[in-house]
């Protein structure tokens, strides 16, 4: 019997992914466990690996169409089959075929059987269905003139809330959320309810073509989506502090020269990655999460590293920080800066995270502060170590100092449990053998 | 114990019989005529039935084989100018009329069909009947639908008895025509017109309604039953207690005759009598002719084959065969030799070849030598719906009606009888009739009120006959010369006239290729809310938007009710002109001393500019939507009073650039959802402007049901201001707003 394989549910919440490319053709033997396709989600390029063998059978999807999570992409036939066989399994599972068409499905009744999952297995990935944020299936209700100017004006419905009946995304929604992204980078807020009424500084630039409207990829409607509900939902304060470098800069130097295996040299961040790592051994009570009806406190530390790319941003986790060896974590690290730059991050890397850490000083930033990435309580915004006066013992000296700065969610992370991770933080870095130790 | 006393008709029943005398009176030229035409006819029918047989007539060939004396000895005792229509089985009559049209002089043996425009006039009739575009109709009408206007041939008919109130519009035209211009003693008296049809429809509620309507206002119409004794299987005397049809005439005070319709000198002496007696002023005429058909009701084999009738039975009516009697007659005066008639037969059978050749060709892909039509002569596709209606052609000032006289306030229901009453004075072509128009000071509403007394002979008082008199009114309309203006008393009486108004009336145009204008106005009150109950309360724009042909105008306001009427008065379309008891004695302000203006067709009136949401209405439900607007201005509606509510005329422009701008619609009616107006309207916008739509098509209308008398229960059924605000309300809702 012919086999439909659908879109996974790579992101948890993703309603949609776009399917880059094929790597099978129609005709080709597979065997179970084969990459077949690469499917680009709004984080990461992962490859759909074959749940079981057979012969392609047909290829739903052109290459760089977006397809809503579930529905067929391909057809694995056995021995036999021919086209008509085809045809009525795809008939059975719901017709959808070329086109992006969309079912809608009832809210509460999960994906129908014959939609097998074959999401690869990602270890401690629980199995999520593929809702969306607001628990409705992932047929998007907008009117049609919704729709319209939505792709006009290169909206993506799916970042919208919409203020109709059953959650209908209206012209007004869509025209707010232009409104917004004409006035600035902030993507609209994923709120209930009507949307206030939007700022009219977009007036200055009504009518005149002097723009160009970048279509949304992936990952910048991710970003959009996340930093906004954390932004808007979570209650961020901040805490700063300035740390002295020198010590740690001298140690560096020293295990550069010394300890760490040729070719391999021991970065700033790295360092500043175990102080974080120690500091939150220091203090538990930040290593934690918020989960809705639960503070969640980890027994290990995993730290979400914002690495830079052309497209955006991606934090890789690097997890059981506290008993990585600095060659280690340099080995680790190097990696994932790879593979960032080539779009090769795996889902399962980016997952999870007890902490972040983000870093702006290599393009001297003297101080930033960031937004959290919920569930997580604690991001902390590093910048440039610089050469500054410093007074010790009332007598003004040069240090070299960098300033950082602690995002946190008060739900989780109370003022002074900020300040004794910044200082537990503070000490390691100017006692820097103690994030060797 | 009581006395009885026989009560006679006040008029007589006859059967006329020919005798040797009357043969041997007959003119050598009549009877060469009959013998041309009959022998015409009857070749003419057995190449449709082979042409049948091939599979070449798409639909139906009602041969009329074997009645060819019946229509032959009536047409004969016509003039070219008077009418004829007939039913389905129509080929013979039409034939008959359009040959003696072509032949003033008659026919001749010698002669025979060798005549030019006899042979086009044959190609186009065969044309017709196989569908293509050289036909009369552009082959729209085919064999049930033959029409030639010019020779008197008003149109056959597919509806059992459908053309029978036509053919009484025909005949009231022409004894108005008469009594006009007084020639009704002259040039041997009026026009008349004959209705043909047979056994079957002498039973059916047109034909009976129109005997009493032509008897009452004594229309030169002879109502003419070719009784073939079977309504397809059915037998004559197993669906009538009176199966002499003849006798239905008297009970209707109709002049009536009987005649052996096998034998077409009867048939014409019996024909010349009822014209003579009708072109003298004398009113309707009816005639039975016995007579029968060789064949099935359609297709080349006989009715025994069917089993409802027996081979000698047909033998004995084939005995009679009113073509070997004619020429028997003739052979016996002299008139004719059996070589003369073989040579006629084989010139007709060579020259209707002839024309058969250039229709079909030899089939490429039959492997028997089959023919098929040549496909070029075939109508084009993409005309399949041109003719429906005409291209308006205003000649009247069509500006608003802003003089500089000013304006001056009058109710609603008097504009009604004040722009009836100017038409009527400029043009002797409009007349209005209808239930009670004549009597009452203007109809039960007034809207006719003068009229009666001014123009005495143009209001008819009708009978409670809606099928006829709105059929009367669409045979007027095809003459050219009238513009009838027909009220409905209450508009569900639609339902009762259905008939007239959407198979006659509303397919006329079309179906005959265009060849007539159908200037029909119907004004057709609604009176929803004036507790008449279920049967009289309906709102009939969607059942008319809904059914081809119809032009809808649904004035809200006495300037708008002046304005449409006089358009309406000047389209060549059937148009339906809707009243509503609400607005009959409401006042608005009208052009002082203009009752000439007309409103653009298609032209729909914003009476409430906004931005919020559409608002479609008409009639009283636009005032009502003003009203709601005014209590919800946080919505901001354009109330749009549509005016023109029928397909063709609908304002897309205006609707259009409103629902670009809104982005919301809300149609708002009275009436009852099911036969509701909005549901084909909503249809079409949401496939015009589905990318500008921010929400369903909303409507607001009555109930189910129709509504009951009870007051309270009327009041339910009916939309009003709190079911409008209601739907302003579900608008609001689905803007995510309250």
């Amino acid at each position: 019997m012919a086999t439909i394989i659908t879109m996974p549910a790579v992101v948890a919440d993703a309603t949609e992914a776009a399917l880059q490319d094929w790597l099978v053709k129609i005709g080709d033997t597979i065997a179970a466990g084969q990459p077949i396709a690469e499917i680009e989600t709004e984080k990461a390029t992962v490859e759909l690996q074959a749940e079981s063998p057979g012969t392609i059978g047909r290829l739903l999807i052109q290459p760089g169409t977006s397809v809503g999570v579930g529905e067929p992409i391909a057809v694995l036939v056995e021995a036999g089959e021919d086209e008509a066989s085809i045809d009525k399994q795809i008939a059975s599972a719901g017709g959808a075929s070329h086109s992006h068409a969309e079912h809608p499905v009832p809210e509460d009744t999960e994906a129908p059987t014959t939609r097998r999952d074959t999401r690869p297995a990602a270890p401690g990935a629980s199995q999520e269905p593929s809702r969306n944020a607001q628990g409705r299936a992932s047929r998007i209700f907008g009117s049609p003139l919704a729709r319209k100017l939505a792709k006009d004006m290169g909206i993506d419905l799916s970042a919208l809330a919409g203020s109709g009946p059953n959650g209908r995304i209206l012209r007004g929604d869509v025209e707010a959320a232009g409104r917004q992204q004409a006035a600035g980078p902030q993507p609209v807020p994923k709120a209930e309810g009507p949307l206030p009424a939007a700022p009219t500084a977009s007036s200055q630039t009504a009518g005149m073509q002097n723009f160009q409207d970048v279509p949304l990829s992936g990952m910048r409607k991710a970003i959009a989506r996340r930093l906004t509900e954390s932004k808007t939902t979570v209650p961020h304060f901040y805490v700063s502090i300035d740390v002295e470098m020198d010590a740690l800069l001298a140690l560096r130097k020293q295990i550069n020269q010394d300890s760490i295996p040729a070719g391999q040299k021991a970065t700033v961040n790295d360092l500043v990655l175990k102080a974080l790592g120690g500091a939150l051994v220091d203090v538990p009570a930040a290593n934690a999460s918020w989960q809705g009806d639960a503070v969640r406190r980890y027994s290990t530390v995993d730290i979400s590293v914002a690495i830079a790319t052309t497209d955006g941003l991606l934090t890789p986790v690097v997890r059981g920080l506290e008993n990585l060896s600095l060659s280690s974590l340099g080995r680790i690290m190097g990696d994932y800066k790879e593979r960032a730059s080539a779009g090769r991050i795996r889902q399962q890397e980016l997952d999870g995270g007890s902490f972040s850490l983000t870093n702006l000083g290599m393009y001297g930033t003297r101080e930033f502060s960031a937004i959290l990435n919920p569930p997580q309580a604690g991001i902390l915004a590093v910048g440039a170590a610089e050469q500054r006066p410093a007074v010790r013992d009332g007598q003004l000296a040069v240090a070299t100092v960098m300033s950082c700065t602690l995002s946190a969610d008060h739900r989780v992370i109370d003022g002074a449990v900020a300040a004794q991770l910044l200082g537990a933080f503070k000490r390691r870095i100017e006692s820097p053998l103690s994030i060797l130790l | 114990m009581s006395t009885t006393t026989p009560l006679t008709y006040s008029t007589e029943c006859t059967e006329l019989r020919t005798t040797r005398e009357d043969w041997d009176a007959a003119s050598p030229e009549l009877l060469e005529s009959m013998l041309v035409q009959m022998h015409t006819i009857r070749i003419f029918e057995e190449v449709v039935l082979q042409l049948a047989a091939e599979g070449l007539v798409h639909g139906p060939a009602h041969s009329s084989i074997g009645q060819e004396g019946a229509a032959v000895g009536s047409v004969l005792a016509l003039r070219g100018a008077d009418g004829v229509n007939g039913t389905h089985r129509g080929h013979h009559q039409f034939l008959a009329k359009g040959l003696a049209y072509l032949s003033p002089n008659g026919m001749s043996i010698i002669d025979g069909i060798k005549n030019d425009q006899v042979t086009e006039f044959i190609r186009r009739t065969m044309s017709e009947i196989l569908g293509l575009k050289a036909g009369f109709s552009g082959g729209r009408g085919g064999s049930m639908h033959l029409q030639w206007l010019e020779a008197g041939a008003l149109g056959t008919n597919a509806i059992v008895g459908g053309g029978v109130p036509l053919a009484a519009g025909n005949a009231w035209a022409q004894r108005h025509d008469a009594e006009v211009h007084d020639d009704g003693g002259q040039a041997g008296g009026m026009g008349v017109t004959v209705t043909y049809f047979g056994d079957g429809a002498s039973n059916i509620g047109s034909t009976l309604e129109t005997l009493n309507l032509a008897a009452a206002w004594r229309l030169p119409l002879c109502f003419y039953i070719e009784n073939n004794l079977y309504a397809v299987s059915t037998h004559v005397a197993d669906v009538t207690g009176e199966a002499r049809l003849a006798a239905r005439g008297p009970g209707f005070g109709i002049r009536s005759w009987r005649v052996d319709g096998m034998d077409p000198l009867a048939v014409y002496l019996a024909q010349k009598a009822a014209v003579d007696h009708m072109r003298a002023g004398k009113g309707a005429t009816l005639i039975e002719a016995e007579t029968y058909r060789y064949f099935h009701q359609n297709g080349p084999f006989p009715g025994s084959a069917f089993g409802y009738r027996t081979k000698e039975e047909e033998k004995q009516w084939r005995d009679r065969d009113p073509l070997a009697k004619l020429a028997a007659e003739m052979t016996r005066r002299g008139l004719l030799t059996d070589e003369q008639l073989t040579d006629l037969t084989l010139q007709i059978t060579e020259h209707i070849t002839r024309i058969v050749d250039g229709i079909t060709e030899k089939d490429p892909e039959s492997a028997k030598g089959g023919r098929r039509i040549r496909p070029t002569l075939w109508p084009d596709p993409a005309a399949v719906d041109t003719d429906i209606r005409s291209e308006p052609a205003l000649t009247g000032s069509t500006t608003e009606g802003q003089t500089e006289a000013g304006t001056e306030e009058r109710r609603f229901v008097d504009a009604i009888a004040d722009v009836l009453g100017r038409r009527m004075d400029l043009d002797p072509g409009v007349l209005v009739l209808g239930e009670d128009v004549h009597r009452l000071k203007g109809g039960t509403n007034g809207a006719t009120r003068g009229l009666k007394d001014a123009y005495p002979d143009r209001v008819l008082g009708t009978p409670i006959s809606e099928n006829a008199f709105a059929g009367l009114a669409g045979g007027l309309s095809m003459t050219g010369r009238y513009k009838p203006v027909v009220e409905f008393m209450y508009s569900d009486f639609l339902w009762v006239a259905a008939d007239q108004i959407f198979n006659q009336i509303g397919k006329a145009r079309h179906m005959f290729g265009g060849q007539s204008a159908m200037p029909v106005v119907l004004r057709s009150k609604v009176a929803m809310g004036a507790g008449y109950g279920s049967q009289h309360s309906m709102d009939p724009a969607g059942i008319f938007a809904n059914n081809p042909g119809w032009r809808i105008v649904a004035p809200s306001t006495p300037h708008d009710y002046i304005g449409l009427m006089n358009t309406a008065l000047e389209l060549q379309d059937p148009v339906l002109v809707l009243e509503h008891v609400d607005l009959y004695g409401t006042k608005g302000d009208i052009p002082a001393g203009n009752l000439d203006y007309q409103l653009p067709v298609g032209k729909a009136a914003v009476r409430r500019a906004g931005e919020g949401v559409t608002v479609l209405s008409y009639l009283n439900m636009v005032d009502v939507s003003l009203q709601a607007a005014g209590r919800r201005l946080d919505l901001d509606a354009e109330i749009i009073d549509l005016r023109w509510l029928d397909r063709a005329s609908l304002d897309w422009d205006t609707i259009g650039a409103s629902i670009q701008k809104t982005n919301n619609v809300l149609i708002v009616e009275q009436g009852a959802r099911g036969t509701s107006y909005g549901g084909w309207l909503s249809d079409e916008i949401q496939r015009r402007f589905f990318d500008y739509l921010d929400q369903p098509v909303q409507r607001v209308t009555g109930k189910e049901a129709a509504p009951s008398i009870s007051k309270v229960l009327e009041a339910a059924a009916n939309a009003d201001l709190d079911d409008v605000l209601a739907g302003f309300d579900e608008v609001a809702r689905n803007l995510g707003r309250s």
